[in-house]
């Protein structure tokens, strides 16, 4: 079978139809965020004090789910892996920005996505948070050349864990599937000990 | 007896789904299975290249659908090349930032490198990638330098006028039999020369997409 994804980089469709799919996807990721409750800032909030391991089985079904299949599109030839665009990693930054977004979300209780899915069904904590996320905005693109230099440290390029780790595509695919499984049986075990699981 | 819960089942076929994929190979590797009666093919039909002429029209059109390579050392790029096009070495290919999707014409000296990499690119499924007929001596010979036989007809004359626009264009000498400078070796335009007299500039900036989240 001849290549033929991503969609969008071999041509299959321009600009104007992307925009349009785009739409369509979001439309349906906020529908399910929303259907798995993740619209509440108090289940989301409920991660972090143990309650509802919810955030944590939904991000790990996702991660598996989408490394299973793009693993399997990109073995039978469907899927060219080498034009799917990667963030490049910058090891230091990224580790202050994820506890940045961890202590936003814990505090505020949405993460950027679920934001939105919450601000469109009406709640007013969500439109805070919106203003919230403009404001921020505003203020890095204004204090950006102050820290540009630590933005851009530890610049690694956009790289994949079997580069980094030295092994197969396929055995890290694996060991990941078999961490995410003994991640749900434990967020079940520990949810159980909480008192509110399910 | 209920059988287990859907999740257990979503569980037991991720695992199973990921001990089989121990064995994936997901990345293209260097070895390509080529179809070489279709490559056969597209070289018969001549389907392959584009002539000197008409990647000519394309630059004066100002056409940004395609790329165009110089697969020429940096000296040589540096000295003369044709306009709008990038600089790679046929090593550098394999990295070089190009889409499957895009329209790609590459050139070399002859052609013959050209070629080669022309069959490189196919195996690496860039469909619409071209070659420039006779390289960077074609482009001497037809758009910068064409040349009008001593006993050429009214119908090569009428061509000619077009091509000697095309070439004053590109900074180029057409040449006459009763030109001097027929028989001197033709001495390749100074690099500024056509794209800053042109009244279109080809090279415009690439818009770059955005990606991420």
């Amino acid at each position: 079978m001849a290549m033929s994804a991503p969609f969008y980089k071999y041509g299959m469709f321009g600009d104007e139809m992307s925009l349009v799919l785009a739409f369509v996807i979001g439309i349906g990721f906020g529908f399910f965020l929303e259907r798995a409750g993740f619209g509440n800032a108090r289940k989301l909030a409920a991660q972090f004090y143990l309650y509802d391991m919810s955030v944590f089985k939904v991000m790990f079904t996702a991660i598996v789910t989408a490394l299973l299949g793009v693993t399997y599109l990109g073995w039978i030839g469907f899927l060219d892996l080498s034009q799917v665009y990667l963030v490049p990693t910058h090891l230091g930054p990224q580790l202050l920005g994820g506890l940045v977004l961890g202590i936003g979300f814990v505090v505020g209780g949405y993460c950027p996505g679920t934001s939105v899915a919450a601000l469109a069904t009406g709640r007013f904590d969500a439109l805070v948070y919106a203003f919230g996320i403009f404001a921020g905005t505003i203020l890095y693109a204004e204090v950006f050349p102050r820290i540009k230099g630590l933005v851009n440290a530890d610049a690694m390029g956009q790289v994949t864990l079997p580069e980094v780790l030295n092994v197969p595509w396929g055995m890290l695919v694996f060991a990941v599937v078999l961490i995410a499984v003994c991640g749900f049986a434990a967020a079940t075990w520990i949810e159980g000990r909480t008192g509110t699981g399910r | 007896m209920s059988s287990p819960p859907i999740n257990r089942k979503l569980a037991a076929l991720a695992i199973a789904l990921g001990a089989v994929a121990v064995f994936a190979q997901p990345q293209r590797g260097p070895f390509v299975r080529l179809d070489t009666q279709q490559l056969a093919l597209i070289v018969e039909q001549e389907v392959d290249h584009v002539t000197p002429a008409e990647l000519a029209a394309w630059i004066v059109e100002g056409r940004s659908d395609y790329r165009l390579l110089d697969l020429r050392s940096a000296a040589d790029y540096a000295e003369y090349h044709i306009p709008s096009a990038e600089n790679v070495m046929l090593p550098g290919l394999e990295d070089y930032p190009l889409l499957p999707s895009e329209k790609i014409v590459i050139y070399s000296q002859g052609g013959i490198h050209a070629a080669q990499a022309w069959l490189l690119m196919q195996a690496r499924g860039f469909r619409a990638s071209y070659t420039l007929l006779g390289g960077l001596d074609g482009w001497v010979d037809e758009v910068l330098y064409p040349a009008l036989p001593t006993d050429a007809g009214p119908q090569e004359i009428a061509r000619f006028e077009q091509t000697a626009a095309l070439s004053k264009f590109f900074g180029g000498q057409p040449r006459t039999a009763t030109d001097a400078s027929a028989t001197a070796p033709a001495e390749l335009p100074k690099l500024a020369a056509p794209v800053a007299s042109g009244p279109v500039v080809p090279a415009a900036p690439r818009r770059k997409k955005k990606e991420g989240c």
